[in-house]
């Protein structure tokens, strides 16, 4: 490993912060081509029924109509929506159009027309008949015998149950001397992402499908849209340059990108497809809610002895990522405190609700949730401080955790440790708990969390990088990752960079274009550093193997005696013999220089990031409002190859988190199955004024061998530890726990009065 | 439905438009002129991805608009002022607007999708506040919705650029 490094470890700005801050940044919808049509969906107002007819008929007929689509008119292959290329567990459950609608918003029909409001006129004329069907929308009734079935499985089970069962959990309850249980529920949170889905098709006029998406996975949406369309993948491009945001919900493929493809196809006219807002709500995804029932025995000592969790998850009208959460929901539970005695089931239903999808925490925030609140309880009980019952309990170098991985590169506790110091967490007894009215209470509380960089084992882990030298020493880095706004390829241009020795203005990155860049999974589980930048390590270590052993011969020097930085190669006990860089591979006398290029795959095992959060909040015992007041958030990340980046990953992370904890809840009428609350008024997420003062610790005290530099993920962390320590810390100021997301001022009132008649 | 001749100057460039009456500033400024750097996010004015300055004849400031919510008749007369104004054009590429170099440096972008909305209201801030408090950033950018940075670095980047004189309208912005 470089000993000293100048590019990774720096804030260096985006690689593309200049056309963001600038607004030449594109979008998919800021796509303009000459003569392109506006597309849009009909959406079924039901949320469960038989399409008996539907009548183009009238919408074809209005002038400025260019094209009406049907079930049909459009190819009949049942794919999945979360088609990751290299997923195990995908269920295929879909069809551009079917004969039935699922949900509330579920797409039956389409138009392009010349404009946007010809298109939306036209929808109105497009006739349908329906036949109702019965509907349901709580996952514990659809699975019970008799409930109106979704698709045509089981109980409505996505898969068959998820069991875990490792040691005897009789014996372990057995061996408690107190044993607990209690039912943590969480709501239905939606990404938020500011870009609205949006796609332009195109076809050339040999064939070629171009379509500009805003995805995590292009090559997953060209495979997608290949193998449903009937398209060789060679002519689907798929492109996305810039896209505003994903949390994991645009790692699947879309209705609307079908259709676009589909709509050029028949007007021979490149057609436009933007979500309105109350789309992206409907028919984007959400993250799933989650009931969880968590029994564990422990003894007096403070010593777990079984853990045993049901966790039922409400999964709307289509798989998307229903098994892959459960999974990942489940086995978390095995991580994070040790046990050694575990009995885990957990069931992915299909309901008549939106579709339920990745985001970010894909099915560990819920369980972290109750594991985290159910330790802060038996602490409380056993008279043990939070944060010591926690250190004494969490998992440690070498143990079991999800999946069957041992840990390594461990910080839980140095986490823990460090979160307490940094917001006083043994002196906050010290501080007033309330105001002086006595109506405000302070409370303090944590969470803890551990998260894999990377899917594996759930998805085989794929990333690629090519890296070409110009003939002035600067560098093409060619990579498949799809930037969803993180900084993944300013990240990849300085492990480029800081491998290579050259500055980091000398590396320029070429993401987003399936026609050009080397093959990649997608933007998810937080893997991208730790994968698609080992790609990227790789292949710069073998270009500056061949830079170096071309400079050995013209510096007339072994190769192993030379370095290179900031793009001067040199013999390393004679700085002065040197050449830059860009010296040794131009060409002279009109004879080119050696071409230099190297490629690499990335697939690392997986890698555990960290983090403990600490939340000071204040309640209102009149209003029943929650107010966090300070954050502290220590995370490890084995190495920040961007600090800036990392630390934005978490503040942002924490926007998203306090938000679920306590505001965001899309909210879906029981009777009718419409959402009531499909816009950003009534969705509540967090504005600039509603944010606390955060103070974010980066540590890098166990680096992962399998990471670049020793790095590892962090998008998804944020949002694990967060919830529980502000609801941890809602139930110190006030002395009730709400086992309930979001935390919001009804339930604290209602908390409230329960404690105050069992008094 | 019939069309209206409006005329605007956008970042100093005359436009005459023949626009339908019920077609949005938003939409003028994406579809007609070509200038996408203003998003769409919403259309009903939640979330200020598509904030721009708009000034009126008869005013004398440009003032942070919704563009979703202003008919392009509306604005029949009007300056406008959208993030592809901000940097001035050289020879050697764009002079950043030290808002838009503050970001930068400081990480406030990233998707990037919220950025020219909220580089929008804090230049209207800093044009009538030039040294504001963090309270006052916060409240001048609380109708831009950003779902990446936890406005943390938002806020950051526009207290670095207040203590930049060029960042108000004395210093020549």
């Amino acid at each position: 490993m470089v000993a000293q490094l100048s590019v990774v470890g720096t804030r260096a700005p985006r690689v593309d912060g200049v056309q963001k801050v600038t607004g030449a940044a594109r979008y998919a919808a800021d796509i303009l081509l000459p003569g392109m049509l506006y597309g849009k969906i009909k959406r079924s107002p039901h949320p469960h029924a038989r399409v008996l007819r539907v009548d183009g008929s009238r919408a074809r007929a209005l002038s400025g109509v260019k094209a009406v689509l049907t079930i049909d008119d459009v190819p009949r292959v049942l794919h999945a929506g979360a088609p990751a290329p290299r997923i195990l567990n995908h269920i295929k459950d879909q069809y551009i159009f079917d004969t039935k609608v699922r949900f509330v918003g579920d797409g039956l029909a389409a138009v392009a027309a010349a404009s946007e409001e010809i298109a939306e006129q036209a929808l109105d004329l497009i006739a349908v008949e329906y036949e109702l069907l019965p509907a349901v929308f709580d996952a514990e009734e659809a699975m019970q015998p008799g409930a109106p079935l979704v698709h045509e499985t089981d109980r409505n089970l996505v898969v068959p149950p998820i069991v875990i069962q490792i040691g005897d959990i009789e014996q372990g309850f057995a061996e408690a001397d107190y044993i607990v249980e209690e039912v943590y529920t969480t709501g239905r949170p939606a990404p938020t992402y500011m870009e609205p889905n949006a796609c332009v098709a195109q076809f050339d006029n040999a064939g070629n499908l171009i379509v500009w998406a805003s995805t995590q996975g292009p090559f997953m949406v060209r495979g997608i849209l290949a193998e449903v369309l009937g398209i060789p993948v060679s002519k689907v491009r798929v492109i996305c340059e810039h896209m505003g945001g994903g949390f994991g919900a645009k790692q699947d493929i879309y209705q609307h990108e079908f259709i676009c493809a589909l709509l050029a196809q028949r007007t021979g006219r490149p057609v436009k497809m933007e979500y309105t807002r109350e789309e992206c709500f409907l028919a984007g995804k959400t993250r799933h809610p989650v009931k969880v029932t968590l029994k564990q025995g422990f003894t007096r000592d403070g010593r777990l002895t079984a853990r045993q969790m049901r966790y039922v998850a409400n999964g709307g009208a289509y798989c998307s990522h229903s098994p892959g959460i459960t999974e990942v929901g489940c086995w978390d539970a095995t991580s994070l405190f040790r046990c050694e005695n575990f009995d885990i089931r957990g069931y992915a239903v299909y309901t008549n609700n939106p579709v339920a999808g990745a985001f970010r925490g894909y099915g560990a925030v819920q369980s972290l949730f109750a594991l985290n609140c159910q330790m802060d309880g038996i602490a409380r009980t056993l008279g043990i401080d939070p944060v010591d019952f926690m250190l004494q309990n969490v998992v440690g170098e070498g143990d079991l955790v999800s999946a069957g991985h041992r840990l390594h590169a461990n910080a839980l506790e140095a986490c823990l440790r460090r979160g307490a110091e940094e917001i006083g967490w043994y002196e906050r007894h010290l501080r007033p708990r309330q105001d002086p009215s006595g109506i405000v209470k302070r409370g303090w509380g944590v969470g803890v969390e551990m998260h894999s960089s990377g899917a594996s084992p759930f998805i085989k882990e794929q990333s690629n990088a090519i890296l070409k030298m110009n003939e002035d020493g600067t560098v093409h880095l060619l990579t498949g990752v799809a930037d969803l706004g993180t900084g993944a390829l300013t990240v990849m241009a300085q492990i480029a960079a800081e491998t290579l020795g050259i500055p980091y203005a000398s590396v320029r990155v070429t993401a987003g274009d399936t026609d050009v860049t080397p093959f990649d999974i997608g933007a998810y589980a937080s893997r991208t550093t730790f994968v698609g930048g080992g790609a990227v390590a790789k292949a710069a270590a073998d270009l500056r193997t061949q830079l170096l052993a071309l400079a050995a011969e013209k510096l007339g020097a072994s190769a192993d005696a030379l370095e290179v930085r900031d793009g001067v190669v040199f013999v390393s006990r004679d700085p002065g013999r040197a050449l830059p860089v860009r010296d040794v591979v131009k060409g002279e006398g009109g004879v080119p220089g050696r071409s230099l290029m190297s490629r690499a795959t990335g697939e690392p095992d997986v890698a555990h990031s960290f983090a403990a959060h600490f939340a000071e909040v204040d309640v209102d015992t009149e209003t029943g409002q929650v107010k966090v007041i300070r954050v502290v958030a220590v995370h490890e990340v084995g190495k920040a190859i961007n600090p800036m980046g990392v630390e934005g990953q978490i503040e942002g992370g924490l926007q998203q988190g306090i938000g679920h904890t306590l505001t965001e809840d899309l909210i879906v009428d029981p009777k009718t199955g419409r959402t009531l609350n499909a816009n950003l008024v009534d969705y509540k997420m967090l504005t600039s004024l509603d944010m606390p003062a955060t103070k974010v610790v980066i540590l890098e005290l166990a680096p992962d061998p399998g990471g670049p530099f020793g790095a590892k993920g962090v998008a998804e962390d944020p949002l694990l530890a967060i919830g529980p320590a502000i609801a941890n810390a809602v139930a110190d100021a006030i002395g009730v726990r709400i086992r309930e997301y979001p935390i919001t001022p009804e339930k604290v009132l209602r908390a409230l009065r329960a404690q105050q008649e069992q008094l | 439905m019939s069309k209206h001749i409006v005329h605007v100057q956008v970042n100093g460039e005359p436009y005459e438009l023949a626009v339908e009456p019920n077609r949005t500033l938003l939409d003028i400024l994406r579809n007609d002129i070509g200038l996408t750097g203003t998003k769409r996010g919403c259309d009903v004015g939640d979330c200020g991805a598509c904030t721009v300055l708009l000034t009126l004849p008869g005013e004398t400031r440009g003032r942070p608009v919704n563009s979703c919510l202003v008919l392009g008749v509306e604005a029949d007369g009007a300056q406008i002022r959208t993030v592809e104004g901000l940097a001035i054009q050289t020879p050697d590429g764009p002079r950043l607007h030290p808002l838009q170099a503050k970001f930068l440096e400081h990480g406030a972008a990233q998707c990037g999708f919220c950025t020219p909305g909220m580089l929008m209201s804090a230049v209207a801030l800093l044009e009538v506040n030039p040294h504001p408090t963090a309270d006052e950033v916060r409240f001048a950018i609380a109708g831009n919705l950003c779902r990446c940075t936890g406005y943390v670095k938002i806020v950051d980047a526009v207290l670095a650029a207040s203590g930049d004189e060029s960042a108000h309208p004395a210093g020549g912005a």
